[in-house]
């Protein structure tokens, strides 16, 4: 079999072309452009909270971030109340946001290595702490974005969506960790054996304190760029963002056992999963045969991707 | 003549001073009630300026003595199960009327029935219970469709392909705006639905539905929503570069204050209408009125409320940044309420 056909993120983009071209049929070729261009920015969001929900998964079986709505909702609602809206608080937003992301991936590991907890129960029962406290910091009032942040958020440079930049340089970062760095080899032994990787040296306590601290961070960023994108935090706007994140992670081709990780399949599978949405919309799909329908191709890409590598 | 004008006179002021110690009396009898609100969703703005305007109004009973107590309970997880075990608790700490903003209009009935049998007032409103024991305070949503599209109609008259923003798949509320907005189509078939999206009553989750389907589209000519995705849609032509159709809105104010930038930029008109989240404060004195032993129907219906061009300037200014715009309703408001379902 030639190689390229192993590749575990080619299912991902296979099926993002597939249904890419799908969609583009209906119109008959009209609209590639703009349709590109939507699956690039609201790819974005998609792609960085996958980036970060990939570490952890990364860490073997049982890790997982659920807190990653939760994290979104509170970094946007203080970053943007932090703003309100005035011109030069850019950094200040950011700022807020990043530390936001560090708070709170802090208190999920803190809550996982002190108290022993499983991670799902743990970053669960902190998400609705984090949401409470974003619905009690602002009660759900939506506040608007300094002007130059709106702009440089819904903005392009050179065609590309500004998002998906930040986006893919985010993305890049992790993918030189992983396959160049130290770490990313110590995350992987991690995930693939956490004992075996203990006796050879690895400090496994300190890989999964990094991957849990990055996860909420990434989902941080995610959530101060799409409040900034769409114009305000809504006390809502992560909640897609709870099973999108591991569905990109799955479809992209990383393991769910942990030990493998896939940073290009995460994109492919953040373009299908906005594309297939858009594809069924206008096909003109019902609520109900799109559920269905998503939830079949989703099953077939992964059955698909991993019947392959167990072959090769 | 003029001996029927002052019998006429002494029946009016007769009337008056009954209405007026009728209404001290209701008031003093609620004096001891205590009454809970429960609630099974506050993760958006509607919902928090809902529980804001009941906590107004309940603590200002309070005050006045009109009621003991009125305390709001909301559950975390939007769930029926949870919100039933929620009323159960509820019905054992002795309150004498439960309020419902509900998960599911039938899977609490068991509960709800539970209730009524322990001798609780139950009134429901916006998410409405079936169970026939309970009060509903509904919206007639059908209408709110219907009315989006005959508006377009007269803005239209040559109508046009129009894009449907649905709400959250499989609620109620959703069924029920869109089998207004159906009907709508019908009546002025100059219309045609070329598209829809599911926003889910949010702007983000509406501005990605849009943009992924507007490609395929051809000229749209207005946009029918639910409330909660009007922004969305248009931040979503907006980036497609495409013209602005007449988007119908719902009433938020970041919408409201986007359509007077809009009027102010070229003179874009339309309608905005939804639900006010004061609702809340409506179905606290109805129960109040339940609980003063007032004959009250089973089935009430809220009006909506609309904003247009002319109102424009004045709801804006009321709305605080960020919120919904707002109506609290008084005990006058719920009497009239009350009376025009008798005589409906």
């Amino acid at each position: 079999m030639p190689n390229v056909l192993r590749r575990p993120w080619l299912w991902a983009w296979l099926a993002a072309a597939a249904t890419f071209a799908a969609t583009l049929a209906l119109g008959s070729g009209r609209g590639a452009g703009g349709l590109a261009y939507a699956a690039l920015s609201f790819g974005a969001f998609a792609a960085i909270v996958g980036v970060g929900q990939m570490l952890v998964i990364t860490l073997g079986p049982g890790n997982v971030d659920l807190s990653i709505p939760a994290t979104m909702t509170l970094s946007a609602t203080l970053a943007l109340k932090a703003m309100d809206g005035a011109p030069d608080t850019v950094l200040l937003g950011l700022g807020v946001a990043l530390l936001v992301g560090l708070g709170t991936g802090m208190a999920n590991f803190a809550l996982i290595f002190l108290l022993r907890l499983p991670p799902i129960i743990a970053t669960l029962a902190a998400s609705l702490v984090y949401q409470s406290l974003a619905i009690w910091s602002n009660r759900g009032l939506r506040v608007k974005p300094p002007q130059a942040l709106a702009e440089f958020a819904t903005g392009r440079t050179l065609e590309i969506p500004n998002v998906a930049l930040v986006g893919l340089a985010l993305s890049i970062g992790v993918w030189i960790v992983l396959e160049r760095g130290v770490w990313g080899r110590w995350l992987l032994a991690a995930g693939q054996n956490p004992r075996a990787a203990r006796l050879a040296g690895v400090p496994v306590e300190r890989v999964r304190a990094t991957a849990y601290l990055s996860v909420s961070v990434f989902a941080a960023v995610a959530g101060f760029l799409l409040a900034s994108f769409s114009g305000g935090a809504a006390l809502n706007m992560g909640a897609e963002y709870l099973l999108m994140s591991i569905a990109v992670v799955i479809i992209g081709g990383t393991s769910i056992a942990g030990g493998f990780s896939n940073v290009p399949g995460i994109w492919g599978a953040a373009f299908f999963m906005f594309l297939v949405v858009s594809m069924l919309n206008t096909y003109g799909a019902g609520a109900g045969a799109r559920s269905v329908l998503t939830g079949v191709i989703i099953i077939g890409i992964v059955i698909a991707a991993s019947s392959r590598r167990n072959h090769a | 003549m003029t001996q029927n004008n002052k019998l006429f006179s002494a029946a009016v002021i007769g009337a008056i001073s009954l209405t007026l110690s009728g209404m001290t009396q209701a008031q003093e009898a609620t004096a001891d009630k205590r009454v809970a609100l429960s609630n099974n969703y506050a993760g958006n703005s509607w919902r928090q300026v809902m529980l804001q305007s009941f906590e107004e109004t309940a603590e200002q009973a309070t005050n006045d003595g009109v009621i003991d107590a009125a305390d709001a309970y909301t559950t975390s997880e939007n769930q029926a199960t949870e919100q039933a075990a929620q009323i159960q608790n509820l019905i054992l700490q002795g309150y004498d009327a439960i309020i419902i903003d509900a998960a599911s209009p039938t899977a609490l009935n068991g509960a709800v029935q539970e209730a009524c049998d322990a001798g609780v007032t139950v009134v429901s409103f916006d998410g409405i219970v079936t169970a026939p024991c309970a009060w509903r305070i509904a919206v007639d949503f059908e209408a709110m469709g219907h009315q989006q599209v005959d508006y377009l109609a007269s803005r239209l008259p040559d109508g046009g392909n129009l894009l449907e923003i649905r709400g959250l798949a499989g609620t109620s509320v959703d069924e029920q705006i869109h089998a207004g907005i159906q009907r709508g189509v019908e009546t002025h078939d100059a219309f045609r639905i070329s598209g829809s999206v599911h926003g889910d009553w949010a702007q983000e989750v509406a501005q990605k539905g849009v943009a992924g389907l507007l490609p395929s589209l051809p000229e749209i000519a207005g946009v029918v929503t639910q409330g909660g995705d009007g922004y969305g849609t248009a931040q979503a032509f907006d980036a497609a570069g495409r013209d602005m159709p007449i988007i119908v809105l719902g009433n938020r104010q970041d919408e409201l204050q986007w359509w007077q930038e809009q009027h102010a930029k070229d003179g874009y008109e339309t309608l905005s209408m939804s639900i006010a989240p004061g609702v809340a404060s409506l179905a606290f004195w109805v129960t109040q009125q339940i609980l003063a032993g007032e004959e009250v129907p089973k089935d009430l219906t809220v009006p909506f409320l609309k904003v247009t061009q002319d109102t424009l300037e004045s709801v804006l200014e009321e709305t605080p940044r960020g919120s919904v715009a707002n109506t609290v309703y008084t005990l006058d408001d719920a009497q009239s309420v009350i009376a025009s379902a008798d005589n409906g």
